[in-house]
């Protein structure tokens, strides 16, 4: 019998307990299933038969109430069985169905009503539905297979009169089992033994990117496995001295390990109950075991499952061990850090129970949270196995799931068939075949033509139509025909035809156009420069390229000094052709002979005004154009395109699209992207007009919807960038076009909608690279186009898109690969570098020659592509793009270091660069430190330095970068001395894994703890000392010394007072204050204050409403004057500089007077992204609720990707859940924080803006504000303003991802206040 | 391959071992033997060669009693009593 005041919850439970309590309202824990009895039932037995079995399990009886830090658990009423006669209903199944999911989907009290429900629904004389409901918390899986099993034992027994089967041990076997474990040393030795297996565990991923917490639902897709592979399954199993479970176990974790990057950490629910006092008590037991699979995709399955098998065995041994504690151990809290990413599930006893004389049927309809992926195997190889697949569907779309219930059958069938993973595809057959279908469909018949052909054709079909304009100026087809073939004579005269390049460095002008038309209508291939770029890499690419001409003007002719004048030669003019005639070892002995080699150049002024166009027409498979892109090494690459492919590009965006000689096309794009190429030329083969916007024209949004408006322009290209400058100019409202097409950026959603908010169009996504032909797929971006991200999408004529994994496997739906193009738009290859065209441009698998584009995509199920980024060599740090190889280069570059290699290490949950390097020279950290601060945005240059006598290699030679050490943040001083400072030390190095226990003076933030961690310290600390410090407190007393005052009974505010140092730092300089923003905390600003500190002291100004007891302030100006004249009491002498974020900016607009105001000087006063009072003054003031989602805003989430969040449980749950402080506030001062934001609120809207003294440095977020357009400019009114923007939301601007961005600027701002305030002291 | 000899427990565990495809001496007598493998179908084959060895023990408290200490100490009991 259990105690009156009821039992503890034991281990098992308190893990669901924590989650149920987080969001009482989810009703995911309630387990179901349902037995479909078919035949003549005996409705008393069945009764009796659930009586009985109710009456022997207690834990069907549980009731839960919650006390202080859990719940206990007591008997209450028991449960009786309901009975409902549907077989009058047209659909009686339906309706049982219907009435199960009802009450399946309801949230119980778990303090007051039953956990468990049974329901017997009669559809007709022969047909009874038996339904279980039951709380996790009460029973797990296998509970409910006693308590089933049960039901049909007694109700056997009944029916035939035999006798009743031994009854069930009881519940308080659980809670022996329980508190023996928890009692004995075998829990701290699985403890470390689990620590030690997890050590290095990748971040833990799913197939799904996101949030993985499951919500009220799940989707499942399932099916019986085919006998055939149940048959292999066993067969192999057996064969290799496997259980058949561990084999489909280790195989389920490969597809998955496809999924997450090679490695998976796979959860295993594990019963804890076989060969145990448990194992006939129905009660909740069950673990979830994290296993790390790394299958081995060349090796004999056996050679790695085997292995994996043992490894499993003894984790097995190590079970008892609750993985909600490893959690803890681990440090894997807040919602996205995870011990496991999707269970496998393997239930080998789920099979339908015995009723006598009945057809049973199991239906199981939910089997507790489905946080990602759940992956269950019910039933065994004889008896046949359900597969379900089980989806948190705020990660998983219906058709993911149905994807992957069936491609893991097919993966097994596979995988046991070819006896190895590596020939496995992750795709299906149909999955393949659906992508050969779509490349089929783009098969399409295109006239083996040049482009020189199809643009005389046009000149002949319509001379009197207008061809190009630029300015007032316009010329005819004719004109441009006369004109061209009068230079084209000109360049065949100096040595251009086809497979000879004519480089071209003209201004946008008519002469540009002409002077392309005409080296096509010479058969040569056109070369672009650009006038613009630094004379050394224009004469390298000159020099590697080796054209025979150059096109220029008089104007644009300086930056070509090296170059001969035509005139030199014009005494002899066949010198061209004679060359021509030379055999190619004279010539290539000529040309080395005059290196540096000088092509002809031909001035504008130059050109002949008589001549005719040669006869040396190109052939589709000669050059057409030569554009150069940047190379990853420095040195550019000359792509070299032939008029074939260029001819299908054309031709399908004529026929695509439908264009009309009626077309005007702007031409707005610089000749050295290739963008332009279509734009040059798709008027001339449309016989519509080209339209030359003015030099410069494309960076200025106004000028050019002036150019579209007064040319009246249907078609015109955006890189998304300009696209978006231009939607936000006040010029383009209104716009009307045929259709704008982007290209070069991702186009995003956000800019579709804002584009068709604005412009009257059609918009198109073109993507492509340089080295197919300018674009090779197409997205319509219409208005009712809800796609988000929006797809590159379809390959255009001819054209392939492959997407394989790194193996050159096709990769299903859903899973990032790297995107291959295949077709007739591939570029020939690169100028002279066939190294460079043999590494990009590979052979398929299928034969097919393919480019590899360097860029990550997935496909959709519909088949269209997404572009996802790079593959390259890149790391993403905050969000921010780094290529590793380009800070190494420029270690190298500084002549300090031999041998360097960076890193992007993860410390305690934050990416840091770590540089490891083997100096040389006169090698320090400062030096290399400086020279790539010269060299290198901020953000890339590295945290630490580790120095090595020697790289650590493998055995074959390659970089060990296992065995870099990790870098030491080391801080110095004296060493800890007292108990408490000796047992804080030890919690410092084992929270921020540090080598050893940092000195006493050690500086929690400044040794790269965050707020996270520093929940998890306080956490310990109270776990060591029984004594809760309170977060605040470490936030106020960081540094070791301190805090052990705080925890031997020193006081604390608990991090609220209302000057709360941030960073210490040279007391000498001007201290920096950052004002808190409207929740009155400034806790957050902790790592903008270590990136601005040690130059100088960084202080939050934190409201004084925290603390209940104080009143509230009349006005803003009024807490303003407060502010100032703490700081007065602080810093008698100024100046002194102010910051605030939101709310924070408009405190400290008003401050920088009231410090006026008192005499104090002020240096800089920035605003990160606040705005003026009149902004929000017909906003109405928040409520409760809205005031407590603001909290979400000040922890760094975007409020509105979170409207679920409507209630004050539901926001602190989630605040709690995820790794910021604010969740882990005591009750009090969340309820303060609440009243400050309301009063704050108030106050901003009632305040009225005075001139603020000195200059207003804003720093706007970039990524804006959804519909409303705020920006620097509304402050305008109220005084000097210096706009700054940076790429972020609101919400994040002072994540430890801005602040690499934001701390330079500050300081800058900083030090140029301080040099205004010093005028004479600067002009010395 | 079940051996014939009087029942001992260190041929028990060698039995077991072979079973899992393990070393002996990796079976400990806390081991809880379904942890390791020991399925059902295993344990029958187990039980059965012992029992045609001469072994008489009650082989239903292995479903609740899952090392080889326990069953030695239950067979003890039994052939004490």
């Amino acid at each position: 019998m259990r105690a009156m005041g009821g039992t503890p919850l034991t281990e098992a439970q308190e893990g669901l307990w924590y989650f149920q309590a987080l969001d009482p309202s989810n009703p995911i824990l309630n387990t179901g299933q349902y037995l479909d009895l078919h035949g003549p039932l005996d409705e008393a037995a069945l009764r009796e038969a659930v009586a009985r079995t109710i009456a022997e399990s207690e834990a069907l009886r549980l009731r839960f109430r919650p006390v202080a830090g859990g719940a206990m658990q007591v008997l209450g009423e028991p449960p009786e069985l309901e009975w409902a006669d549907l077989s009058d209903h047209a659909d009686p199944e339906a309706e049982a169905l219907c009435r199960m999911a009802e009450d399946s989907a309801r949230p119980l009290d778990l303090a007051a009503e039953p956990v468990a429900a049974f329901s017997l629904y009669r559809l007709g004389p022969d047909r009874h539905l038996l339904y279980e409901r039951i709380h996790h918390l009460a029973l797990d899986g296998y509970g409910m297979v006693l308590v089933t099993n049960r039901i049909g034992d007694h109700y056997s027994a009944l029916v035939n009169g035999t006798s009743v089967p031994v009854p069930f041990p009881p519940l308080s076997r659980a809670d022996e089992a329980d508190a023996a474990y928890r009692a004995s040393p075998k829990r701290a030795e699985d403890a470390a033994w689990w620590r030690a297996a997890m050590q290095g565990m990748p971040e833990v991923t799913g197939p799904a990117p996101g949030r993985a917490v499951s919500g009220a639902t799940f989707l499942r897709e399932s099916r019986w496995l085919p006998s055939d592979l149940l048959a292999v399954l066993a067969e192999w199993s057996d064969a290799q001295r496997l259980n058949w479970t561990d084999v489909l176990t280790a195989l389920t974790g490969a597809y998955l390990s496809r999924w997450t990057g090679g490695e998976v950490v796979a959860g295993l629910p594990f019963m804890v109950r076989m060969g145990r006092p448990i194992a006939r008590v129905p009660c909740m037991a069950m673990n979830v075991l994290p296993q790390r699979i790394r299958p081995d995709e060349d090796a004999l399955l056996a050679d790695w499952i085997a292995p994996l098998a043992a490894e499993m065995r003894e984790a097995r041994r190590h079970g008892l061990y609750r993985s909600e504690q490893l959690r803890r151990d681990l440090g894997l809290i807040g919602g996205a850090r995870r011990l496991y990413g999707p269970l496998i599930n393997v239930q080998p006893f789920d099979r339908p129970p015995g009723f006598a004389g009945l057809e049973v049927g199991l239906h199981i309809l939910g089997a507790g949270a489905v946080d990602d992926l759940t992956l269950t195997f019910r039933g065994d190889p004889i008896s046949g196995m359900l597969f379900e697949v089980d989806a948190n569907p705020g990660l998983y779309s219906p058709e993911d799931v149905a994807g992957h219930a069936a491609r893991l059958p097919a993966f097994l069938s596979a995988a046991l068939a070819q006896g190895r993973l590596a020939p496995v595809p992750t795709a299906t057959a149909d999955e393949i075949a659906s992508a050969k279908a779509l490349t089929a469909a783009a098969v399409h018949s295109v006239p083996d033509t040049t482009l020189t052909a199809l643009i005389e054709a046009q000149m002949e079909a319509t001379p009197e139509a207008p061809a190009l304009v630029f300015g007032d100026v316009t010329l005819s087809y004719a004109d441009l025909d006369r004109r061209s073939a009068v230079l084209a004579g000109r360049l065949a005269e100096l040595g251009a035809g086809p497979e000879t390049i004519v480089a071209v460095a003209l201004d946008r002008s008519l002469e540009l156009s002409i002077a392309l038309v005409a080296i096509l209508r010479a058969g040569a291939a056109y070369l672009p420069l650009d006038p613009d770029h630094p004379p050394e890499r224009l004469a390298r690419i000159l020099d590697r390229a080796a054209p025979v001409v150059l096109l220029t003007s008089p104007e644009l002719a300086g930056r070509f000094p090296d170059f001969g004048q035509t005139d030199d030669i014009a005494d002899s003019p066949a010198s061209g052709k004679q060359s021509a005639g030379l055999t190619s070892a004279v010539r290539s002995a000529v040309q080395n002979a005059a290196r540096p080699r000088m092509p002809q150049c031909l001035l504008t002024s130059d050109w002949p005004q008589e001549g005719t166009a040669p006869a040396t027409p190109p052939q589709p498979g000669n050059m057409a154009y030569v554009i150069y892109t940047s190379g990853s090494t420095g040195e550019p690459k000359g792509v070299v395109i032939e008029h074939r492919a260029i001819v299908n590009r054309l031709l399908w965006m004529r026929d695509h699209y439908g264009f009309t000689p009626r077309d005007r096309i702007l031409q707005k794009t610089p000749a050295t992207f290739d963008v332009s190429v279509w734009e040059f030329f798709l008027p001339c083969i449309s016989g519509a007009t080209l339209v030359m916007a003015p030099p410069g024209a494309h960076r200025d949004p106004t000028l050019l919807a002036g150019e579209i408006r007064s040319h009246g322009i249907t078609t015109a290209h955006f890189v998304p960038s300009m696209l978006s400058a231009f939607l936000a100019a006040p010029a383009s409202g209104g716009i009307r076009m045929a259709r704008v097409f982007c290209s070069g950026e991702e186009l995003t959603a956000e800019l579709r909608d804002r584009f068709h908010a604005r412009v009257s169009a059609e918009l198109h996504n073109l993507y492509g690279p340089t080295e197919a032909a300018v674009d090779v797929s197409y997205w319509p971006a219409a208005p009712d186009d809800a796609s988000n991200p929006l797809p590159i999408g379809w390959p255009v004529w001819n054209t392939r898109l492959a997407v394989l994994d790194v193996r050159g496997r096709p990769v299903p739906p859903g899973l990032p690969g790297n995107l291959y193009l295949g077709g007739v738009q591939l570029a020939r290859g690169y100028l002279g570098r066939d190294d460079l065209t043999a590494e990009r441009f590979v052979t398929g698998p299928d034969g097919q020659r393919l480019y590899a584009t360097g860029d990550l995509a997935r496909l959709r199920h519909d088949g269209a592509v997404i572009y996802l980024g790079r593959s390259d060599h890149q790391v993403k740090i905050r969000g921010l793009r780094i290529e590793l190889g380009e800070i190494e280069a420029a270690i190298m570059g500084s002549g300090l270091a031999r041998e360097a290699v960076v890193l992007a290490r993860e410390e305690g949950g934050d990416k840091r660069l770590v540089a490891y390097v083997v100096p040389q020279g006169r090698w320090s950290e400062q030096a290399v430190a400086a020279h790539l601060e010269a060299r290198l945005p901020a953000y890339m240059v590295p945290q630490a330095w580790v120095v090595l006598d020697a790289l650590p290699v493998t055995s074959n030679g390659k970089l060990d970068r296992k065995s870099l050490p990790a870098p030491v943040f080391a801080a110095a001083g004296r060493a800890a001395e007292t108990a408490a400072e000796t047992l804080l030390a030890s919690l410092y190095a084992e929270i921020l894994t540090l080598p050893e226990p940092p000195p006493a003076e050690a500086d929690f933030f400044a040794l790269g703890g965050d707020s996270l961690s520093a929940v998890r310290l306080s956490l310990r600390i109270e776990e060591e000392t029984g004594r809760d410090p309170g977060l605040g407190a470490i936030f106020e007393h960081p540094v070791i010394a301190a805090l052990a005052r705080v925890i031997e009974g020193g006081a604390t505010t608990g991090g609220l007072s209302p000057l709360l140092l941030l960073a210490e730092g040279d007391p000498a300089q001007s201290p920096l204050f950052l004002v808190h923003p409207a929740g009155g905390l400034g806790w957050g600003y902790r790592r903008l204050a270590h990136a601005l500190a040690p130059a100088r002291r960084v202080w939050a100004i934190q409201h004084p409403g925290l603390d209940p007891d104080q009143p509230l302030p009349e006005s803003l100006s009024a807490l303003a004057a407060d502010y100032a004249r703490r700081i007065a009491g602080l810093v008698p002498e100024g100046p002194v500089h102010l910051a605030g974020w939101s709310v924070g900016g408009v405190i400290a607009q008003e401050l920088a007077s009231a410090l006026a105001d008192i005499g104090l000087d002020v240096g800089m006063v920035a605003a990160l992204d606040s705005y003026p009072a009149d902004v929000w003054r017909a906003e109405p003031d928040p409520d409760p609720v809205s005031a407590l989602r603001a909290l979400l805003a000040i922890a760094g989430h975007d409020p509105e990707a979170h409207t679920e969040l409507d209630t004050r449980e539901k926001v602190v749950g989630f605040l709690k859940a995820g790794d910021t402080p604010l969740g882990a506030l005591p009750e009090q001062v969340l309820d303060s924080v609440v009243r400050v934001v309301t009063d704050t609120s108030g106050l901003v809207r009632r305040h009225h803006h005075r001139p603020h003294p000195g200059r207003l440095t804003h720093v706007r977020a970039g990524l804006g504000h959804g519909d409303r357009h705020l920006t620097a400019e509304l402050w305008r009114p109220h005084g000097e303003v210096e706009a700054l923007e940076v790429p972020f939301l609101h919400p994040r601007m002072i994540s430890p991802e801005a602040v690499v961005l934001i701390a330079p600027m500050l300081k800058a701002a900083m030090d140029r206040a301080e040099q205004r305030a010093l005028p004479q002291a600067a002009a010395e | 391959m079940i051996t014939k000899a009087p029942i001992t427990r260190e041929l028990m565990r060698a039995d077991i071992a072979k079973m899992l495809h393990m070393q002996p001496e990796e079976v400990q007598d806390d081991d809880n033997l379904p942890d390791l493998g020991l399925d059902s179908l295993r344990l029958m084959k187990l039980v059965l060669g012992w029992e045609e060895a001469g072994l008489k023990a009650d082989f239903g408290l292995f479903a609740e009693h899952g090392t080889l200490g326990e069953w030695w100490q239950a067979i003890e009991a039994q052939q004490a009593g």
